[in-house]
């Protein structure tokens, strides 16, 4: 018996543990890539944006998903390169007014991504 | 991950609810939470197996969630005979020394062609040769049969009447018409649609019984065995 409950704690304290830490993480990973994005709008809104400007948001989203795929089903990453990738393309052609609305749907999906992880009704239903 | 976790525990649960509900019937020889457990990990280890972009922490934190709960029942079924009941079930008496208990038989979507297959297998072929007949929790039959049992089976009974509902083909086989067993019915004061089982061995060996009833059993003084 004492085995017993002492598998159940000790499994109820890996999920647990598991939970918490993949809550913090993916909130704090799309939180400060939320920020990164944030500058970039506002400095292609301003046209002060360069081409660097979106290379260097394209390493710090790269430098981050390596560990995102652990915590996330891919096709959520992908669906972020896709968008990322597009935004840096239109800044390379300085298409700027074609980027906003791509830096727009990664702001959007860096707010809903880690809602749906959250615990409430409609995400364990 | 703790989202996984409580879809885990609530798949689990609605499955194990059904299992309960579905009676003995579905289940083979093992608990109906043991089933459930297989069932799901089964297709939870295959989750991520199959589609590459799960994570596959997520077929792992589901299969702890569920390693968890077996877990905990194992536990409550040690502690607390009622969980256990409520979990695993209870065994149900559906031979007595009344004859079958039709209330149970129905609790556990069974009918008397079950029973009667179920007995078979234990190599009980009259049905006035048990002294009691169970379904186990975990679905398997046992029958204790009568301490003359095989003095009261010396030819195969056959079903004439089954919840209600003749068997024409048996009765052909008796030779005898559908009159003739009505005529029995009424002698004993007994409505077709009532009547849970009537069963006639080559001999002329009847049994019969009424829903909510003792069993009787009736030679019918047959001159000539049948089979």
């Amino acid at each position: 018996m004492i085995k017993t409950i002492a598998s159940i704690f000790i499994t109820l304290g890996i999920i647990f543990g598991l939970a918490f830490y993949e809550n913090n993480r993916v909130n704090d990973t799309f939180r400060e890539f939320e920020n990164v994005l944030t500058i970039l709008y506002d400095k292609t809104e301003s046209g002060d944006v360069t081409y660097e400007d979106g290379l260097a948001t394209e390493e710090f989203w790269e430098n981050k998903k390596n560990t995102l795929h652990i915590w996330l089903p891919h096709t959520a990453i992908l669906e972020i390169d896709y968008q990322l990738y597009e935004a840096v393309g239109y800044l390379y052609v300085r298409d700027y007014k074609s980027a906003l609305p791509k830096i727009e749907i990664l702001l959007g999906m860096c707010e809903n991504i880690p809602q749906s992880y959250r615990f409430s009704i409609e995400n364990v239903l | 991950m703790g989202l996984i976790f409580i879809r885990s525990i609530i798949i689990f649960i609605a499955t194990l609810c059904v299992m309960r509900l579905m009676g003995k019937r579905q289940i083979g020889e093992m608990q109906p939470y043991e089933l459930v457990i297989t069932l799901i990990i089964a297709d939870l280890a295959c989750i991520p197996l199959a589609d590459h972009s799960i994570p596959l922490l997520y077929g792992l934190v589901a299969i702890l969630s569920v390693y968890l709960l077996h877990q905990i029942i194992c536990l409550l079924d040690l502690q607390f005979p009622i969980a256990k009941a409520v979990v695993s079930g209870a065994p149900s008496i559906v031979v007595n020394k009344n004859g079958i208990d039709d209330a149970e038989l129905k609790k556990n979507n069974l009918d008397v062609s079950d029973l009667i297959e179920s007995l078979r297998t234990e190599g009980i072929f009259a049905l006035d040769a048990v002294e009691y007949a169970l379904y186990e929790a975990s679905g398997s039959f046992s029958a204790l049969p009568k301490k003359d049992y095989e003095t009261l089976q010396t030819s195969l009974p056959i079903v004439i009447i089954d919840e209600g509902k003749f068997d024409e083909k048996n009765v052909e086989l008796t030779d005898r018409d559908l009159g003739y067993y009505r005529e029995i019915l009424k002698k004993q004061g007994y409505q077709l649609k009532k009547t849970l089982v009537m069963t006639v061995d080559g001999n002329g060996k009847l049994y019969m019984q009424q829903k909510g009833e003792k069993y009787r059993v009736l030679d019918l003084a047959w001159k000539v065995p049948l089979w």
